[in-house]
């Protein structure tokens, strides 16, 4: 037992099931004490619950706020709904059906596999919008378009009544209709577990770390759009099958079951208990359906005293919508990333249940690696009317560590970003050629997609520092090692702890990267670059901020972390102790050109280097 | 040549009020870099303004407008003041989700207050009027749009080019951070940004209630996708592309109906979405504008 609740896997299995059998049985309880209408109200929960967890592993994973979920329900309501109703149903409410669909009546889960199939088309099709349109973390073009999907499967809906049954929608009813909550319940530990276990695959990390930081995850050579994409279909293919199961509940599909109302019921239960987080998803729509209930029961003391409609519960318009708002505004206000964060119950399970982790052994040096070559030839950046750099040149071995130096403006951060692949050049190319083990070819590369670069062995740091806030520290340096794992050639990488150790972060592991102190952090981002195992690790600036102690501190750990992982150093900084100290060799940048090659001790004697950056700065420090 | 100029003037009629409202939500997305879902709500607000004062008291329109006008500029500060504000250097995200609640909290509101159902009030009888040159017939209330339009734009340009809070604005739109180092109190300067698309969209509200002389909890979502479209096709952000975004929406539009059959043109939202869908995916810098490179 102990076994299974410490590994990775079985706390998450297991922590799945506690879920699930505290909603299922919360929700018994709340039925057993009542009239039937409760009944209906706990499956619609259960129902909600999987609805929810299907928003999560989009929204949750990806950052990217789409309100187009209920649009794919919608489709798969309806496609549900015309599939599984009886011919003479439908000879009855849509007599003019086109394809031949008048004479279709599958199996109900026939018909729920049939949907999902459709809306997954429907979300490849949607996906490679959002893809096209460079979907990250809170970007308002994915929202918009997805806001497109739901308003046009609305309208749709609406006015194409062949199809659809317009305003009136299709109702039918299927067999004996949905008697017993099995399927529910099935969908729903299905549900859990798939979001869970996705939650924390490679793929779902590597999502996670563009929701954090899209552009550094790219420098980390992670591809956005991937795993955006495997989410989204996920994702998708769960709201479908939720949506079959409420199509199927309610008897009944019209314009307004997948529309603003429901949309709006989702996205708060998913916010309210925390979007990144399964366990938070389902706090949340327990918590909400309690809130509805209670509102409801004031509105109708309140306003007008009749019996309701059951199903309407939740569609009621007036009070329970001004909770949902309210609460939406409430929790953006005072705790945006909801009420667990990004809790687990495995997390807890392995806590109490897990045993202590070993410190791993100390990091050794690799041994000497195969050479590898950076060069960037006749590099000449425009930004409009700006020339930030002019044929400018480098040439790096991964034996050594270079220096950038030169004043502000000079283009040694364009540079950089120009051999990253973040910046083109105008004019001019950087290769990276590495030579992969003894007998193969030179394999080189050059140009391309930023991840791709880090891929073929380029990591880098940023000036602003861009760590993922919001993950661990192991985490940020495990999800470089990743993507070194699968992308990366080389037997003996050190692990992702021996990293950490090294660098003094292992008893700072499990802390979150936005709470550590400013020079940790700085260490943190250069083990991260570190892990992906790279030819070349670029710095920019690691050294700004830190006091003269710490940077002088600095040149050792750069120095022993790029031979651990046998990478070259290209660094950029202004601190002189620490350029002089860590460099072997210095390119001296003044107004987009290279003025001056060297050792530092040739490049502290050179005139025009001292013109322009040291004669520079001199006068400010005597005056 | 006769029907373009009519469609050209009628266009500038409608695309005033687009580019009013689409000035507002570039100015927003200036200094928050956020969309402003909630932007429309300012419309809705002022339609049930408009709804009790020409109703229920009978003052008529001479009393209204003014309150219109500044009906909105109390209700974008007031909203300002209750959710932007602290969101303010939060993520995205958060400040996406924040403009839909109010959005959708404005909504939920008026539905229990006032109802789901359409309230309507008369427009004002001089609205109609038609003025025959030649053989134009211009509407009185678009000569009065694209008047008061063009007056409040030089106005909007004259207050961003040479008093210290249009400085300060602009500033915050480049570079908030440079901007606050420089003295610009942040806090401040958001808080004028909401008066000024407050009152740009209180006088296209003026002009819109004008000639639709409805309320009700949605009245301001169709305003609003005209106006987040006519800012895009401007580019995000740009305050002269938003209000040239504006008005060639506006004239689009009045050409697309002159020349398509009549039941191709019942443009929906879905279909304003779906165009700023378009946009966003294949032209996200707009039709005039070419955006900076992003730092890194």
């Amino acid at each position: 037992m102990q076994g299974l609740l410490s590994s990775r896997v079985g706390s998450q299995l297991a922590g799945s099931a506690v879920l699930v059998v505290v909603l299922v049985l919360g929700g018994l309880a709340y039925a057993s004490s009542g009239a039937p209408a409760r009944d209906i109200l706990v499956t619609q929960m259960l129902i909600n619950a999987i609805m929810v967890i299907g928003l999560q592993i989009y929204i949750g994973n990806t950052g990217v706020l789409s309100f187009g979920h209920m649009g794919f329900a919608a489709i798969s309501g309806y496609a549900f709904a015309l599939l599984a109703s009886t011919v003479q149903r439908k000879a009855r409410i849509v007599p003019d059906v086109p394809l031949g669909l008048d004479a279709v009546s599958l199996n109900p889960l026939v018909a729920a596999a049939a949907a999902v199939a459709i809306t997954v088309v429907a979300g490849l099709v949607v996906g490679l919008g959002l893809a096209r349109s460079g979907a990250k973390s809170g970007a308002v073009a994915a929202t918009v378009i997805t806001l497109a999907l739901l308003f046009m499967v609305h309208e749709v809906g609406g006015a194409y009544a062949d199809l659809t049954g317009g305003r009136n929608g299709i109702s039918f009813s299927v067999g004996r209709g949905l008697d017993g909550r099995m399927w529910v319940y099935l969908a729903l530990i299905a549900t859990v577990v798939l979001a869970r276990l996705f939650k924390s695959s490679r793929i779902g990390r590597m999502a996670q770390a563009a929701r954090e930081d899209d552009l550094a995850a790219r420098a980390m050579g992670i591809n956005p759009a991937r795993g955006q994409m495997v989410a989204l279909i996920l994702s998708v293919a769960v709201v479908s099958v939720a949506a079959s199961l409420r199509v199927f509940q309610l008897g009944t599909v019209a314009p307004s079951t997948f529309f603003f109302d429901y949309t709006l019921l989702t996205l708060v239960m998913l916010i309210v208990g925390g979007r990144n987080s399964i366990a938070g998803s389902v706090l949340g729509v327990a918590l909400m359906t309690v809130v509805n209930e209670t509102t409801r029961h004031l509105a109708d003391v309140e306003i007008d005293g009749g019996p309701m409609d059951v199903l309407d519960i939740v569609l009621r318009p007036g009070l329970t919508d001004i909770v949902l708002g309210g609460s939406m505004l409430g929790f953006m206000i005072f705790r945006a990333r909801g009420l667990v964060e990004d809790w687990e119950v495995d997390h807890w399970l392995r806590r109490r249940f897990g045993r202590a982790e070993p410190v791993p052994d100390p990091l050794k040096a690799a041994p000497t690696p195969a050479p590898a070559q950076l060069s960037a030839a006749g590099v000449t950046v425009d930004f409009g009317g700006f020339r930030a750099l002019e044929r400018a040149e480098l040439e790096a071995s991964n034996l050594e560590v270079v220096g950038l130096i030169g004043p502000n403006g000079a283009g040694k951060t364009t540079l950089l970003n120009m051999v990253t692949g973040l910046v083109k050049a105008t004019e001019g190319t950087a290769t990276l050629t590495t030579r992969s083990g003894p007998g193969s070819g030179a394999h080189s590369a050059t140009g391309g997609e930023p991840f791709e670069i880090a891929r073929s062995g380029l990591a880098r740091t940023f000036q602003n520092l861009r760590l993922f806030p919001a993950l661990s520290v192991r985490e940020n340096v495990s999800i470089a090692a990743l993507v070194a794992s699968q992308h990366r050639a080389g037997p003996d990488r050190p692990s992702v702890e021996q990293l950490l150790v090294h660098a003094g972060l292992w008893e700072l592991r499990d802390r979150r990267a936005r709470e550590l102190d400013y020079g940790n952090a700085r260490r943190l981002e250069l083990v991260r670059a570190a892990a992906l195992s790279p030819a070349f690790i670029l710095l920019d600036e690691p050294t700004s901020g830190m006091s003269n102690v710490e940077s002088v501190a600095m040149i050792d750990e750069v120095r022993a972390l790029a031979s651990a992982v046998g990478a070259g150093v290209v660094v950029i900084d202004h601190d002189l102790a620490f350029i002089t100290g860590v460099c072997d060799r210095i390119y001296c940048l003044d107004q987009g050109r290279v003025i001056s090659v060297g050792t530092p001790t040739e490049i502290q004697a050179d005139p025009q280097v001292q013109a322009a950056y040291l004669g520079a700065a001199a006068p400010a420090a005597t005056g | 040549m006769i029907d373009l100029l009519q469609s050209l003037i009628d266009g500038l009629g409608r695309g005033s009020i687009y580019a009013l409202l689409a000035l507002g939500i570039a100015v927003i997305f200036g200094v928050m870099h956020m969309v402003n879902f909630a932007h429309g709500e300012l419309i809705t607000v002022t339609a049930y303004i408009a709804f009790g004062v020409v109703v229920t008291t009978g003052w008529g329109w001479w009393a209204a407008a003014p309150l219109i006008f500044l009906g909105a500029v109390g209700t974008s500060v007031v909203i300002e003041f209750v959710a932007f504000r602290w969101v303010r250097g939060a993520s995205d995200f958060t400040m996406l989700l924040t403009s839909f609640a109010v959005h959708f909290l404005v909504q939920a509101i008026f539905v229990m207050t006032m109802g789901a159902s359409v309230r309507s009030f008369p427009r004002p009888e001089w609205a109609d009027r038609i003025w025959s040159v030649g053989e134009l017939n211009i509407q009185i209330v678009d000569v009065a749009v694209i008047g008061t339009t063009a007056l409040t734009l030089a106005a909007t340009v004259f207050l961003l080019q040479r008093t210290m809070f249009g400085i300060s604005l602009r500033a915050a739109a480049e570079d908030f951070d440079a901007a606050r180092l420089m003295g610009v109190k942040s806090n401040k300067v958001i808080r004028q940004a909401f008066i000024l698309a407050g009152a740009l969209a209180g006088i296209a509200a003026i002009f819109y209630l004008m000639r639709t002389g409805q309320a009700r909890p949605t009245t301001g979502l169709s305003p609003l996708l005209k106006g987040i479209l006519a800012a895009i096709i401007g580019g995000l952000g740009n305050m002269q592309g938003a209000v040239y975004g504006g008005l060639l929406l506006g004239v689009s539009e009045v050409l697309l109906r002159s020349w398509l059959p009549e039941d191709l043109v019942g443009i929906t939202d879905g279909a304003v979405f779906a165009l700023i869908a378009l946009f966003f995916i294949f032209r996200p810098q707009g039709l005039l504008y070419v955006r900076s490179a992003e730092r890194v």
